[in-house]
């Protein structure tokens, strides 16, 4: 039988009491309540009785698997509750050699989606990493419309391309919540940062946002878990997920069957090659 | 209207060209008296893996009309692969740009060996011509080298 | 003074034919101030716009000098345009935030004359709130939604919900309300009864104590969430940094000044790589401190205006008004003196 969220919840602080009480853990990575009902904000749990303040809602919609980047080099482990998605991130990161899983003490959550779009996409509700799992495993979905929008948009002439994108990038505030929240923009330094080598301008113009939105595409596109968490925090409400699914699905064409943050040795795509790649060039 | 859209318009082309392939192609090219377009200026780059996807952003942000990339047969690379990541790389860049309204004909790539002096002439002078027809890119454009732009 | 609510589109005509009107407009499902037509969908009730009208005084990029190099060389500054401005319609949270860019720009002897020129050029209508957002806590940082008394014209909404109501505080504003004759009538009562939805406890001196908490454990807690992005500080509207960077064109080029944001990493790196504030803790610290201390120490005022807009977008929901309460209960320990 499926436990209540109610259930999940006490089960979660249980395991995170646990956790902590091994001495190896520093702080358990999930979700507490805000003054807003819908708001549940990231939450380190260093204490037994901070324990009880975490919670699990259909509002726990953050990614916790980024914090752990925080400190790449901890004394002591991180324990990060993990939906699919967080656990997919924390492949992504592994697999990128940012963390290592020594480091990690991971706690799966089975997730039945959040009040998030993007979770009625979701092809891998049960965590694929994790040393400890709270939840029955439930049988996953195959999102058959995973590209139906890029698609539909690849349709438009590229007049109407360059316009749409046009006028998305006007809006972006050059914040970078995007690369921020994204599990596959590990780097230590962002390219972007790099001021000193003119890759990236400061302002904040159609063409400069442009410039960042696609590089960025470009360095994620092959790395993407389709998290979603770059959509849901920008704060203008670009469409960015539309960019990085563009290069899934190419990905998807050309190379074969693709999709990241699994427990697998897969390079991501534009790390490797084979002789048998498609040719266009010659 | 400005200069630009006039009939003396012409493209600029930016050619990032192998070092061991396609520069020493269009060096047999120079040699053996082949006349191909002038506006196409000739990058020299030690692999076609070399060129970073951000260097062809770049070139349309700074005024380009049209990127090229030259790199040898797969198979035939100096490093031995570099070539390989060339391919898969802007496969996906060609497909990235067009999909935010870059036509595909102003980014392209071709594999031209040494001693294919007459395919380098021949790539060249398509890739210009394509590009003409298409007339001035003003997409990622900074605004100083499109019209209009506050000079 | 008053006019009919229908009468909207008429009055911002008539002073469009003088000015350019900037006022909330509501354009690619995004409501902001920007330059009024005929055109354009006009919202000037319901929320506030997510980006703060502090841009019209204060661009996003604003080119200052273009120069060239060489035998030909030449410098020359550029200056604003001269266009008379109205911010049509800005809320008293964003009123009271140019009050305090104004004391940054153009006080304590050093006066900013990219800013002053276009202040000076500007003319604000401000529009006392109809409804409170639920991020809304101006109230508790010292001000009142319904009205805005610094600016030029202030106006309501009246009683009976039919009407605007106008009142002009300034030659500024009185200048701009004789360009409507014909369409204003005299009377009319203001409908000034908004109250903010979020009410939070606030030390009186919080400044004061927040000097003696730089190395508090508070800080430790309440920056983990943060994810280091610049939203916070693009949506603040009176967050006022900037920096200044050049675009160059072979031998020539220009200087332009551009937001910056104290969450970046580069915001405070020295040109030999180190960087005093390392991580998110020291950035976010800064921030806080700038908005609820630093400030009050230098211009004997609060920075935040409590508009809740951080409140709203933070992506990691970190929350301001989270943190008044909880560093003006916070209990001073020996090393916070």
């Amino acid at each position: 039988m499926a436990l209540s969220e109610k259930d999940i919840e006490l089960k979660i602080r249980e395991e995170a009491k646990k956790a902590l009480a091994t001495g190896e853990v520093s702080c358990v990575i999930g979700w507490t309540t805000t003054r807003f009902p819908d708001k549940m904000k990231p939450f380190f749990a260093e204490t037994e009785a901070e324990c009880d303040e975490l919670v699990w809602n259909k509002y726990c919609i953050n990614g916790t698997a980024k914090y752990a980047l925080d400190d790449r080099y901890p004394s002591k482990k991180f324990a990060i509750i993990a939906r699919g998605c967080d656990s997919r991130a924390i492949n992504r990161m592994l697999k990128d050699k940012q963390l290592l899983r020594e480091n990690l003490y991971i706690i799966g959550v089975v997730c039945d989606g959040k009040e998030n779009p993007i979770c009625e996409e979701c092809q891998h509700k049960n965590p694929l990493t994790y040393d400890v799992l709270i939840g029955e495993p439930v049988p996953e979905q195959i999102d058959e419309k995973r590209f139906a929008e890029v698609e539909a948009f690849e349709k438009l002439s590229p007049d109407e391309k360059y316009e749409y994108w046009a006028k998305q990038y006007d809006k972006c505030i050059h914040c970078y919540a995007c690369r921020n929240a994204c599990p596959a923009c590990n780097c230590v330094e962002c390219y972007a940062d790099q001021y000193r080598t003119g890759w990236q301008g400061k302002a904040s113009d159609r063409i400069q946002n442009q410039v960042y939105g696609l590089t960025r595409a470009f360095h994620v596109g092959d790395r993407c878990i389709e998290c979603g968490e770059c959509e849901r925090v920008c704060p203008m409400g670009l469409p960015i997920m539309r960019q990085t699914r563009k290069m899934l699905k190419d990905i998807n064409d050309l190379f074969g069957d693709y999709e990241c943050g699994m427990p697998d040795d897969a390079m991501p795509v534009l790390g490797g090659y084979t002789l048998a790649d498609p040719d266009e060039f010659m | 209207m400005s200069v630009k859209t006039n009939e003396n318009w012409e493209p600029k082309i930016l050619a990032f060209c192998c070092n061991w392939c396609t520069y020493t192609g269009a060096d047999l090219a120079g040699l053996n008296r082949m006349k191909y377009p002038e506006n196409v200026r000739v990058i020299r780059v030690p692999c076609s893996s070399r060129v970073n996807p951000q260097f062809i952003l770049r070139a349309f942000q700074k005024g380009c009309d049209g990127v090229l990339v030259c790199g040898c047969h797969p198979g035939d690379c100096h490093y031995a692969t570099g070539n390989y990541f060339t391919r898969r790389r802007f496969m996906l860049m060609q497909r990235l740009l067009e999909y935010n309204g870059i036509d595909p004909k102003r980014f392209q790539a071709k594999w031209i060996s040494g001693s294919e002096a007459a395919k380098f002439r021949d790539t060249v002078t398509k890739v210009s011509a394509e590009i003409k027809a298409l007339g001035p890119n003003t997409k990622f454009a900074e605004p100083h080298f499109t019209e209009g732009g506050d000079k | 003074m008053k006019f009919k609510k229908t009468d909207l589109n008429e009055v911002l005509k008539t002073l469009a034919r003088e000015y350019t009107v900037f006022a909330p407009i509501v354009e690619n499902e995004e409501k902001k101030f920007m330059p009024w037509a005929e055109s354009k969908d006009v919202e000037m009730e319901g929320l506030n716009t997510i980006k703060p009208p502090k841009d019209v005084l204060f661009p996003n990029v604003e080119k200052m000098y273009r120069y060239k190099m060489g035998l030909e060389g030449f410098i020359e500054e550029i200056f604003p345009e001269d266009t008379k401005r109205i911010l049509f319609g800005i809320r008293p949270c964003d009123m009271r935030s140019i009050d305090s860019m104004d004391k940054v720009f153009l006080t304590k002897e050093y006066v900013d004359s990219y800013y002053a020129k276009r202040r000076d050029d500007a003319t604000i209508v401000a529009f006392g709130c109809t409804e409170a957002g639920r991020t809304c806590f101006c109230e508790s940082m010292g001000l009142n939604p319904n009205d805005a008394p610094s600016a030029d014209v202030m106006m309501n909404v009246s009683a009976d919900g039919e009407d605007y109501v106008l009142e002009a505080r300034t030659e500024k504003g009185e200048e701009l309300v004789k360009k409507l004759e014909g369409l204003i009538t005299d009377g009319g009562e203001a409908k000034k009864d908004t109250k903010c939805s979020l009410v939070i406890n606030k030390a009186e001196d919080l400044d004061k104590k927040l000097a003696k908490m730089f190395e508090h454990p508070i800080w430790d807690k309440v920056t983990k969430g943060c994810i280091g992005c610049g939203t916070c500080t693009f949506v603040c509207p009176t967050c006022y940094c900037f920096d200044i960077d050049s675009e160059n064109y072979g031998a020539e080029g220009c200087k332009y000044r551009c937001w910056d944001s104290c969450m970046f990493s580069d915001y405070t790196r020295l040109a030999g790589g180190a960087n005093p504030r390392p991580t998110k803790k020291e950035r976010l610290r800064n921030r806080y401190m700038h908005k609820l201390s630093y400030f009050n120490e230098r211009y004997g005022e609060t920075l935040c205006v409590g508009c809740g807009r951080c409140v709203e977008k933070c992506p990691a929901h970190l929350d301001i008004s989270e943190f008044i309460e909880k560093a003006s209960a916070a209990e001073l320990g020996k090393e916070d003196k």
